[in-house]
């Protein structure tokens, strides 16, 4: 079985970090303080070792007898009784020995680093000199004789361990009292030292949805430790509030939105029934009354669909993907009746920046096809798009181009590039075909109601390739009056309306170009709008440009 | 009486203004964003501001302050699609006479509608009384003396806002400010025909009746109409502050 272990405190960590250290360093001080003590103490022991062997050689006097021989008064000796020595003549004579001991005899090695041995004498620790000395009897009488003397004297050291154990055990004391005594202290100055966090961390907990108030202490962000923390919170409530406050402005708005709606129908059916009205009266309240209700339900329509392209991440649902061309051809079909109502003409473009996308003259043909459709119902369009620039592909009056070439945009792209097309599947991409369908609906509806009669849509699609990725771009452009500068950035804001008594007249929910951006958001590409309110300016009209990922 | 209905959403403004037409038979004068609604309001010929809170180019909360910081002391109702105590009591501290949250009941408007008129008229009954005249606000029913008296819509326009306002001196322009929309052509001797007949309808009850004839409504040569001129000072009809201004009539006249 495996415990999952339990994280424990950083305090606890550092506190338990700093006392192994600290324990470490005092059994090293404990160590180093025996080495040092036993060295000290040894060699005091063997200064004073040496200096009794000396007494002990001052004790060799002249035996008086005719051999000139020594011998060792041992009635002068004051030696301590524990302590035992051995004197011999070089040649192996005993001259005297301590009472308590045998001896070695002369036998005691002498070791070639130095005079010492240790021993164990009676069942103590003995440390023994080997000492050799010389004496001169009579040196006054025919030069005397000398005589080569070796004294073994030895002494017991549990003394000496003795000390170096006390003073041993006293750095040892010493260290675990300081362990002791800086346990308690660590985790008093940890706590201050982390005060700040603390205090970070409660400020943190105060923020709610209700207060986002988060105003952190100058130390903290000056902390070197803490300002990375602080920053990150900060930005994260930033953040946060931002997309909060916007969710909120958007149950807000949409609130606000369905309660006007359903006043509106409200207050229609209480204004039939405020006084008896004839039966057309009737009719026509009702009708109205249905109309309403449609806009309520468009409303909601509207509002499920932008919940629905928001909400949905793209990684849940198998990838769906979707013929550009062929959704911009069904879209140009379904609005083409709007299209003629309004007397606006629908062009179709496209250039081919990569040389790449070649294929989608193929494709191009189908628009052509769609396009004539579009011309023929238009009647009196034929007429309005003769000033056109020869790039664009002016379906009403290049009709005739087509049929007789056939190959549909021959004469508008490069004709090496169109020759070596082999039928390819068009421009594929990563979007749902009823989201693409309601992308480009929208935006060409939108195009469509802001064009003034008589102008002109501007379809224009085209393939940017690098190595990596090709990129198709949309652009629909309209020649209305455009949008004011201060009101472009908020298009994209759900229920925002640039002008509200024209869009409320034709009806829409300020939510077309919200869900626009939200599929094309989810499908990883990119929408853009740009607009020249200006009428005294020749390119006067608004231009949104999709940019989208082809699949490969 | 003339309202100022400030809505953006058209359809509710269409709705709005046919049902304060019909219902109580108000002016009504309709602005579709904020910033039309200020411009309107400088005329200061409404009795009544119907003010949504959401509108384009001036919300009605910043309308509001505008209207309250120029003295502007017309009532306001203001139509709210937000729910919750603040933004409510924000309402009211800046100004605002009385909140409808959408969606409203129609007949619920209507009836604030005409009790803040009222208010703002000085008076708390909807039925209104002079000299034994009186007018009922919510039926639109004139009684002279304890005889009904049939009147015209425009007619009985007329009187409902002269009888707000007993013995002040109120001009022909200040009328037809006050009874037609801008939309009306403003043409005084419509005023003049139709306060001529009102006259004559309040007379012939009580001729009808026996009584003496008396002139309720009096004409100001040049200067416009008087109602109920013989009515004192101490009557129960007090007049409201803002008639303080006016020329206090002789007494007995």
């Amino acid at each position: 079985m495996k415990f999952p272990i339990q994280p424990r405190s950083i305090a606890f960590r550092l506190i338990v970090a700093v006392l192994a250290v600290e324990l470490l360093s005092s059994i090293l001080v404990v160590v180093l303080s025996f080495g040092y003590e036993r060295h000290i103490h040894f060699r005091a022991f063997d200064v004073m070792l040496h200096g009794r062997a000396d007494s002990i050689l001052g004790a060799v006097q002249d035996a008086d007898d005719p051999d000139d021989n020594v011998m060792l008064d041992q009635a002068d000796l004051n030696i301590p009784p524990d302590d035992v020595y051995e004197v011999y003549e070089l040649g192996g004579r005993l001259l005297g020995r301590s009472a308590n001991w045998q001896g070695a005899g002369a036998s005691v090695p002498q070791h070639p680093w130095g005079d010492f041995s240790q021993t164990i004498l009676n069942g103590h620790h003995y440390r023994i000199l080997r000492m050799q000395g010389s004496r001169t009897v009579d040196p006054a009488v025919k030069g005397g004789t000398v005589h080569q003397v070796i004294v073994v004297y030895g002494s017991p050291t549990r003394h000496v361990w003795h000390v170096i154990r006390s003073a041993v055990e006293f750095y040892a004391a010493g260290s675990i009292l300081l362990l002791i005594v800086t346990g308690p202290l660590i985790a008093w100055l940890l706590h201050r030292g982390l005060l700040p966090l603390r205090q970070l961390a409660s400020l943190a907990s105060q923020v709610s949805v209700d207060s986002w108030q988060f105003s952190p202490p100058a130390s903290a962000r000056s902390t070197p430790e803490l300002a990375p923390l602080t920053h990150a919170i900060e930005s994260v409530l930033q953040r946060l509030e931002h997309s909060f406050l916007q969710q909120r402005a958007f149950v807000s708005d949409a609130a606000h939105e369905l309660k006007t709606a359903v006043a509106v129908i409200k207050s229609s059916l209480q204004l039939l029934t405020m006084k008896r009205r004839s039966a057309q009266e009737y009719q026509a309240g009702l009708e109205r009354c249905l109309a309403d209700s449609m806009r309520l339900e468009s409303l909601v329509a509207d509002m499920l669909t932008l919940a629905r392209a928001e909400s949905s991440s793209p990684a849940t649902a198998p990838e769906p993907t979707t013929d550009l061309t062929a959704c911009i051809n069904q879209a140009v079909t379904q609005l083409e009746t709007l299209a003629t109502l309004r007397n606006v003409q629908v062009h179709l473009k496209e250039t081919d920046l990569s040389g790449k996308g070649t294929g989608l003259s193929a494709k191009g043909t189908g628009l052509c096809a769609k396009g004539t459709g579009l011309s023929a119902k238009g009647t009196d369009f034929s007429g309005k798009g003769t000033g056109l620039s020869t790039k664009e592909t002016d379906l009403s009056t290049k009709e005739t181009d087509f049929s007789v070439k056939g190959t549909g945009f021959s004469p508008y792209i490069d004709p090496v590039e169109s020759v070596g097309a082999l039928a390819p599947e068009g421009i594929q991409l990563p979007i749902a075909p009823e989201d693409c369908g309601l992308l480009v609906c929208n935006l060409l509806l939108n195009a469509l109601q802001h064009s003034p009669s008589g102008s002109i849509v501007e379809i224009t699609l085209a393939v940017e390739s690098n190595q990596t990725q090709s990129t198709a771009v949309l652009q629909i452009q309209d020649h209305g009056d455009g949008i004011p500068a201060e009101a472009l950035p908020h298009v994209f804001d759900r229920f925002y309306r640039g002008d509200p008594s024209r869009t409320r007249t034709t009806g829409g929910t300020g939510l077309g170009l919200s869900i626009s951006k939200a599929i094309v958001t989810r499908a990883g590409g990119s929408i853009s709008i740009a607009s020249q309110p200006d009428p005294t300016q020749a390119n006067q009209g608004t231009t949104v440009t999709v940019r989208l990922p082809i699949l490969n | 009486m003339r309202v100022l209905l400030v809505e953006d959403e058209v359809r509710l403004a269409d709705n709005l203004a046919t049902a304060l037409r019909d219902g109580p038979g108000f002016a009504v004068d309709w602005a579709e964003d904020g910033q039309a609604g200020d411009d309107c309001a400088c005329n200061l010929c409404y009795d009544l501001i119907v003010l949504d809170l959401m509108l384009p180019k001036l919300d009605g909360l910043s309308l509001l302050k505008r209207l309250r910081s120029r003295k502007d002391s017309t009532p306001v109702l203001i139509l709210t699609a937000k729910d919750g105590a603040d933004s409510i009591i924000q309402l009211l501290n800046a100004g605002a006479d009385d909140y409808l949250a959408k969606p409203f009941d129609l007949g619920e408007l209507i009836a604030r509608a005409k009790a803040l008129i009222r208010r703002g008229k000085g008076a708390a009954h909807p039925t209104l009384s002079v000299l034994g005249l009186t007018v009922n606000t919510l039926e639109q029913t004139v009684v002279r003396n304890g005889v009904f008296v049939d009147l015209s819509p425009t007619e009985y326009r007329v009187l409902e806002y002269l009888i707000h306002r007993p013995r002040v001196i109120v001009s022909k322009r200040e009328l037809l400010e006050h009874l037609y929309d801008y939309n009306w052509e403003h043409h005084s001797n419509v005023i003049e025909v139709h306060v001529s007949n009102l006259r004559k309808k309040l007379d012939a009850v009580l001729s009808e009746c026996g009584a003496e004839p008396d002139p309720i409504i009096e004409t100001m040569r040049g200067r416009g109409y008087r109602l109920a001129p013989s009515l004192p000072m101490n009557a129960d009809q007090s007049p409201e502050p803002a008639a303080s201004s006016a020329p206090i009539p002789e007494q007995g006249q």
